[in-house]
């Protein structure tokens, strides 16, 4: 009998009939997915053969030195004309970059000031490019070339950022990339803002577009923008923000030329390759300074935005000599219909983001940071999700991705001579914000997101309290904005728009930074909503650091059916603004107290008022170590009440004079620490009481428990099963609104079961 | 006393031109001054003749310092001091002295009441607060983040229960027991000023209004322990609660100290024969009396007098654009004067760590002088210069104060462009061994140089670090380098700028006159000046509703009523009516973008619908030119936010002459000559050198050269030529210009 097997009959083929046979199916491809060639690999690429020639001879390195330093005002300028002409508010407030890749796709520079992960994500579109528009005749890069992009699944944090990608020609050759990216907000999905909460599919996430030619002859394309546009809720932004980034491509790009110009094209070429094998080599270099061994801790969230889950993401680190391994296997399984996966490439460019934001701060922001990694995943799993997930809220591990490696990068590195950033704890890591849409109270139709992503609690160092409400955990000096310029735009009302929210912070001998209240409502517009998403509201997201607490955990509140405009006119003694007061007195009739975790999108009707909270980072240090000088300052500031300073920080003193009582501290500090030897216990008796074969039955648990290769997954009001780590499928998880239309048809086949033995 | 008596002696260098040889009859006469950190600057128009005059700023009474320079410029002119006091037309201040304030700390305790909910948006300041004035290292190193020391504690802010709505519209009505209890509560607390930011106040003041009330009610003006208490409105027009409240908090934490330091010093001038207002710089690019100055229109106003003396030389010699550079030996200060005199403004700027809201000319301030320090860039096997500098104390290696590291002025040194006797007119002894024995130890290791070569990469790179900071600064504005005439003043001006120069391409450089003092010329030839400005919400175009604009009643309105406010400033210190004009300006975006293009309009008023077409397009022609042609989004529609109104009387300026370039080419005779070695350059070279009466009008060296003067030293780099004019103006010219 014949052999039918392809391999077989395709050895059998002539040399002709080979090529042939695969050209036709280079030629018949149905669609260019994700190509896992590309996407798999966070590594440099290997030189071409101008910087192989270059790198191999004598280079002058004060050449090198001067164009990297006119490459960096280059990228400056063209940033901060981005951040001027930008519409959307994340252009405004500092959510964008500019950066300049080599001719393969490696990002080597970005703007000082920009977002790097925009950039570090923004090599995958460049690299599918090259390899399958550039040798296609109906597609082609040529000069004056723009390619538009924003799916995640081809290299991007999430969809609701836009790119626009420029090759740079020089006498016909590829030279290198210039990119910007915004984050853009509203992008036509199912809910509006760009980021949305039930996206049960990718095709619930709005535009989804992989790299395609928007620019020629440095034009764009009106037929294409005007499909954009059809397809967004905002078709003013679309358009707006396109040019906006065409505008400062062709502004690097004049620059770039200039460089070339004076420079010669071999030594711009050198210097992007330079850079970034100088970048790799240093991160070996400090790597080899950390002792060797492994360091790892597990984290959860808390929320995948429709239920609360408990998704597990550990990290662990291991380094030996100038190796690093960073090992998130064991992470929660993806969920097919949820918004909150993320794609592998997009983690990794948060791990990295982390790594050049709070361990190595001098570093050059470029992707050879992350390249000297080994970074270790499960495929399919919720951090490594497959093509086919929803990923349109991945921000909820994205940010805890953000925040992980320092988190133990701390016990690796306390003990240097040297260390290139202070010892910290986690900054507060979750997107703590009002997504909003509608129609505004100028007849315009919005959907973005308000500036307070922009304010996170710092965590605590090891010398100092964290700083309240400084930048998030992706960038620095970003812009939390003014509240007044936003509520002329928008139809909302800001009755809190930043106040610190009290007890809420990671004490320690250094306490962190905190978080910051915010409660909104609408005025103005009747077709007008909110949404909101995070992690957090029941699993503190934000840890410690030796000793210290970690941050508390954030639900969200809204009172819905009552209207406050009428209240602050007619009755504004009763109004207090605080979400705790509000939620804890519930003093207005009538009106719908709810408290939870995530908020779907929802239209606010005016007066009706919505409550979210900005988080504190991670404290540091022993509780009882915290001069009782500091305590009593945060009592003063409010910060803490003076209840909190007695529980917590066992601070004895006067509340009317703020006097400290240093005897009575001393003996209450020392009690605790009694009272801590009395509750200490032999490790092993510590092990064998604390340590459970599995999670209790009634969390809705995912994710590895003792074997990081066995993934548990709990659907709601489904039975718990387990998974080989190599073979992930993703979960179902059902409707919540099916799951309640179930209790409740049940509830009332319970009650006519009554009726009738009553006789009803 | 001693020390401005020997600074006087070992500096002293005046400069006394017969001016009717150039420009015929002026019969100008005219102090300004700047009071610096260090330096009390004068500058004396007297008729046809021009003085400068320095003495050591005496910071415990300012009029010290003041009457030892003017003693020094009477000294010269050889008259007595009230002779010259009761003749002049007017005595005009800049000063740091709210810049050193803050730094000092030395302000009242704040009190802070700002609308309930906002209690925190101050300390907050914008999550950004943590870095602003900070350089790019520390700003991106968040595991290091720290805010300034506030300048409201936390326990000194207190909430009103109120609200107003973007439009105006009152939401809340002001609870007034509650507030008079808050108002005890910041009293008791030791408020010794306190500051009102209610929400939306610029669109309806009516709360903030009503709190000064009350407090004046509960705590008059004319008792003892009397507070001032300062509105948000008042200070800062613009929306945005949070500059506003920090432009306020300045304002009240500098008034006590501004007040004071200058009521001394007008006090001193009318004990001494001045009988008219004293002038004060503002930060504005103009001036006015004392009793109409914000105490923070006048922080900056030193170096934006500068400017405003780049601006003069700018419009007087017909230079064209210009970008005034002033590199000490700490910092590189560039200021942008484009043709025609236009200034830049910053309307958020940043002074000392807090962004706030007012108009002051555009400043940007680069960590790069002769006290920069170079270093070893490990990571790219490079040399780096700065942030970090050897600043004065101890300074650099070759002061032998103790320095031990390497810096900008060490390198300058060793490749020969320096005196080591005759440094700072010979205050300074620079000791080469000390330079030598700091890049060997610090540097030599990393590079296979020699000490000069690794002395010219120091030079070649903190020339380009300068010249990229100028690059960034024009190019983002829309201007290319090439278009503009250089302006080097500072004491390390001349010595670079050549080499920034090549980096841009610039084919020629002004080492202007009078550098010395050229804060205190600039504060010499400043208009009397007022800027109020307004939010406003206006949509030229609707992009949905296809509509412009066609009522302009309220516009006109808002701009009558700044007009106003300007007219009643200047009529209040005695200005004409008729003399008075009036700029308008409105700030203009496209959608929601957060930039605003100044827009100037011709008319005061709008009329018609031509008006309004016009100004789309003069909006579209000023963002094009800035952003590239094509890069407009009228599409998005086109909207006002802010509109601003400039009221000025143009006063008479100090007419220098011609300090152009001059047909005559003198040969200098050279003093003696020195080995230097230059960038590009392999092989040493000796050079000739030349001394003070380079200066000499028509004097022409081609480089490489070098002059030294008692101030600078002027660094004639090979393909370089220099050519003195008038008043001691040097032009740079390139021999084979780009």
């Amino acid at each position: 009998m014949n052999d039918l097997s392809e391999n077989k009959q395709f050895a059998a083929l002539s040399h002709e009939d080979r090529h042939l046979y695969e050209q036709f199916l280079v030629e018949n491809q149905l669609f260019y997915g994700p190509d896992p060639e590309i996407m798999s690999n966070h590594g440099l690429s290997k030189r071409t053969g101008t910087e192989e020639k270059m790198l191999t001879s004598v280079l002058d390195m004060q050449r090198v030195s001067l164009v990297r330093g006119r490459l960096n005002s280059a990228l400056e300028e063209s940033f901060t004309m981005v951040e001027q002409m930008g519409v959307a508010p994340g252009a405004k407030w500092g959510d964008l970059v500019t950066a300049i890749f080599t001719s393969v796709g490696d990002m080597s520079q970005v703007a000082p000031h920009g977002i790097v992960v925009f950039a570090s994500v923004c090599q995958y579109p460049i690299k599918f490019i090259r390899k399958y528009w550039e040798n296609d005749p109906s597609v082609g890069i040529r000069e004056g070339d723009g390619f538009i992009h924003n799916d995640s699944r081809y290299g991007n944090i999430h969809n609701t950022d836009q790119s626009l990608i420029f090759p740079i020609f020089y006498q016909g050759e590829l030279i290198c990339w210039i990119a910007s990216t915004i984050h853009e907000g509203e992008n036509g999905a199912i809910e509006p803002g760009g980021m949305p909460s039930i996206a049960e599919s990718r095709f619930d996430e709005g535009l989804k577009m992989c790299p395609f030619k928007v620019v020629e002859n440095f034009q764009i394309k009106r037929d294409l923008v005007n499909f954009l546009q059809n397809s967004v809720r905002d078709p003013k932004l679309q358009y707006a923000d396109m040019k906006v980034k065409l505008h400062s491509l062709l502004r690097l790009r004049e620059r770039v030329m200039a460089i070339i110009e004076e420079f010669g094209k071999d030594y711009l070429i050198t210097t992007l390759r330079k850079t970034l094998e100088d970048t790799e080599n240093e991160v070996r270099r400090r790597v080899a300074e950390l002792p060797n061994g492994t360091v790892r801790i597990n984290t959860w969230i808390d929320d995948d935005l429709r239920e609360h889950v408990l998704a597990k993401i550990p990290i662990s680190i291991s380094v030996k000599d100038d190796k690093m391994t960073i090992d998130l296997r064991g992470a929660s399984p993806e969920l097919s219909n949820r918004s909150t996966n993320v794609c592998a490439a997009s983690m990794k460019t948060c791990l990295l983001t982390n790594l050049v934001l709070y361990c190595w701060p001098d570093l050059p922001k470029n992707q050879a940071v992350l390249s000297a990694i080994e970074v270790l995943t499960d495929k399919n799993s919720m951090i490594d999700s497959s093509p086919e997930a929803p990923n349109a809220m991945s921000l909820l591990p994205i940010f805890q991705c953000f925040s992980l490696p320092s988190t133990i990068y701390a016990k690796l590195a306390y003990c240097l001579p040297k260390r290139y950033s202070a010892i910290n704890a986690n900054h507060y890591n979750q997107p703590a914000t009002f997504v909003y849409g509608g129609l505004t109270q100028h007849e315009e139709v919005t959907g973005n997101f308000c500036a307070d992503i922009n304010g996170n609690g710092s965590g605590a160092r090891e010398n100092a309290d964290g700083e309240h409400g400084i930048s998030p955990v992706f960038g620095y000096m970003t812009d939390t904005g003014e509240m007044e310029l936003a509520e002329e735009e928008l139809p909302f009302i800001r009755l809190v728009a930043q106040q610190l929210a009290k007890d809420r912070v990671g004490a320690g001998k250094y306490r962190s930074g905190m978080g910051y209240e915010q409660i909104s409502t609408v005025k103005g517009s009747n077709e007008f909503g909110f949404m909101s998403g995070q992690s957090g509201a029941k699993h503190p997201s934000a840890y410690g650091c030796f000793g210290g607490y970690g941050s508390p955990a954030y639900p969200l509140a809204k009172i819905k059916n009552i209207d406050v405009l009428e209240i602050l006119k007619n009755q504004p003694e009763s109004f207090k603004f605080s979400m705790v007061d509000l939620m804890n007195e519930q003093r207005y009739e009538g009106g719908e107290y709810t408290v939870q975790s995530a908020l779907n999108f929802e239209i606010c009707n005016p007066g009706e008022i919505y409550m979210i909270c900005q988080g504190a980072g991670g404290g540091y240090g022993d509780v009882l170590e915290r001069t009782p000088a500091m305590v009593l300052k945060d009592v003063e500031e409010k910060l803490i009440s003076p209840d909190y300073a007695r529980r917590i920080y066992k601070v004895v003193f006067d509340e009317k004079k703020f006097i400290v009582d240093e005897d009575a501290t001393k003996k209450l500090r020392q009690d605790e620490r009694e009272v801590r030897k009395q509750r200490g216990i032999p490790f092993d008796t510590f092990v064998a009481s604390w340590v459970k074969d599995g999670p209790a039955d009634d969390i809705p648990y995912f994710g590895s428990w003792d074997d990081h290769r066995k993934l548990i997954a709990t659907p709601p009001a489904g039975n718990r099963y387990v998974m080989d780590a190599d073979n992930i499928k993703g979960v179902m998880m059902s409707n919540p609104k099916d799951r309640k239309i179930k209790d409740l048809q049940m509830e009332n086949a319970a009650l006519k079961k009554r009726l009738e033995a009553i006789g009803g | 006393m001693e020390a401005n008596q020997k600074f006087r002696n070992g500096s002293r260098r005046a400069i006394t031109t017969d001016i009717n040889k150039y420009f015929g009859i002026v019969v100008m006469k005219r102090i300004s001054v700047d009071i610096g950190g260090t330096f009390t600057d004068c500058f004396v128009a007297w008729g046809d003749r021009y003085v400068q005059a320095k003495a050591l700023t005496t910071h415990q009474n300012l009029a010290l310092g003041f009457n030892e320079a003017l003693g020094d410029a009477t000294t010269q002119l050889g008259i007595e001091t009230r002779e010259l006091l009761s003749s002049v037309d007017s005595v005009r201040y800049s000063t740091t002295l709210g810049t050193n304030a803050l730094i000092e700390r030395n302000g009242p305790r704040i009190g802070l009441i700002v609308t309930e909910g906002f209690g925190s948006t101050v300390p907050l300041s914008r999550g950004r607060g943590y870095g602003e004035g900070l350089p790019f290292e520390e700003q991106r190193d968040l595991t290091r983040a720290k805010r300034p020391e506030p300048l409201v504690p936390i326990s000194m802010i207190a909430m009103a229960r109120e609200r107003v709505n973007y439009s105006g519209e009152i939401l809340m009505m002001l609870d007034e027991e509650d507030l008079k209890h808050k108002m005890k509560y910041l009293v008791d607390q030791g408020a010794e000023t306190i500051v009102v930011m209610l929400t939306n106040s610029v669109v309806n003041p009516e709360h903030e209004l009503r709190v000064r009330e009350l407090f004046l009610d509960e705590y008059p003006l004319h008792l003892l322990g009397a507070v001032p208490m300062l509105l948000s409105h008042q200070v800062a027009g613009r929306k945005g609660e949070y500059t506003r409240a920090t432009s306020t908090i300045i304002d009240g934490y500098l008034h006590n100290v501004m007040y004071h330091g200058l009521g001394t010093l007008e006090l001193n001038l009318r004990s001494n024969g001045y009988d008219k207002p004293m002038l004060i710089s503002h930060n504005s690019g103009g001036m006015a009396q004392l009793n109409s100055t914000d105490a923070l229109q006048t922080v900056h106003s030193g170096p934006v007098a500068g400017i405003a003396s780049s601006e003069h030389l700018a419009t007087e010699c017909d230079l064209g654009n210009v970008i005034a550079s002033d590199m000490g030996g700490t910092s590189f200060d560039i200021g942008i004067v484009t043709e025609g005199g236009e200034k830049y403004y910053d309307f958020h700027p940043v002074i000392d760590r807090w962004l706030v809201s007012v108009p002051m000319v555009h400043l940007v301030t680069l960590g790069a002088g002769g006290g920069s320090i170079a270093t070893y860039d490990q990571l790219h096997d490079t040399i780096k210069i700065g942030p970090q500098s050897a600043g004065s104390d101890p300074g650099p290696a070759c002061y032998n104060r103790g320095g031990v590291q390497p810096t900008v002025t060490d390198a300058d040194m060793l490749l020969g462009y320096l005196d080591p006797d005759n440094y700072a007119g010979g205050r300074i002894k620079l000791t080469a061994a000390r330079a030598e024995t700091a890049i060997e130890d610090n540097l030599s290791d990393h590079f296979d140089g020699s000490v000069i070569d690794i002395c010219k990469l120091v030079k070649e790179a903190v020339d380009h670090n300068m010249a990229n900071g100028i690059a960034t600064e024009l190019r983002s504005r829309g201007y290319d380098p090439a278009d503009f005439t250089l302006l080097a003043y500072g004491g390390n001006g001349p010595l670079h700028c050549c080499g920034i120069a090549n980096a841009l391409q610039i084919n020629r450089v002004l080492a202007p006159p009078f550098s010395s003092v050229f804060s205190a010329l600039g504060a010499g030839n400043v208009n009397q000046m007022h800027i109020h400005e307004k939010s406003t919400y206006t949509v030229v175009y609707h992009t949905g509703t296809k509509k412009i604009l066609t009522d302009f009643r309220a516009l006109n309105a808002a701009i009558e009523e700044l007009e106003n406010r300007g007219r009643e400033d200047l009529l209040r210190q005695g200005m004409r009516g008729d003399a008075i004009k009036f700029r308008v300006e409105l700030d203009m975006r496209y959608g929601n973008q957060r930039v605003e293009t100044a827009v100037p309009i011709k008319k005061a008023r709008f009329e018609g619908l031509h008006d309004i077409l016009e100004l789309i397009g003069t909006f579209h022609a000023a963002y094009g030119a800035r952003f590239g042609e094509g890069s407009q989004a009228t599409e998005s529609g086109v909207r006002i936010n802010t509109l601003r109104v400039t009221s000025f009387v143009d006063l008479d300026k100090v007419h220098f002459g011609n300090i152009k370039p001059l047909p005559e080419k003198h040969v200098a005779r050279p003093i003696g000559e020195r080995v230097c070695h230059f960038v590009g350059f392999e092989e040493e070279m000796i050079i000739p050198l030349y001394d003070e009466t380079a200066l000499n009008a028509g004097t022409y060296i081609e480089g490489p050269a070098i002059v030294t003067t008692t101030s600078t030293t002027y660094l004639i780099e090979p393909g370089w030529s220099f050519h003195s004019s008038n008043h001691g103006a040097v032009w740079f010219n390139r021999l084979t210009a780009h």
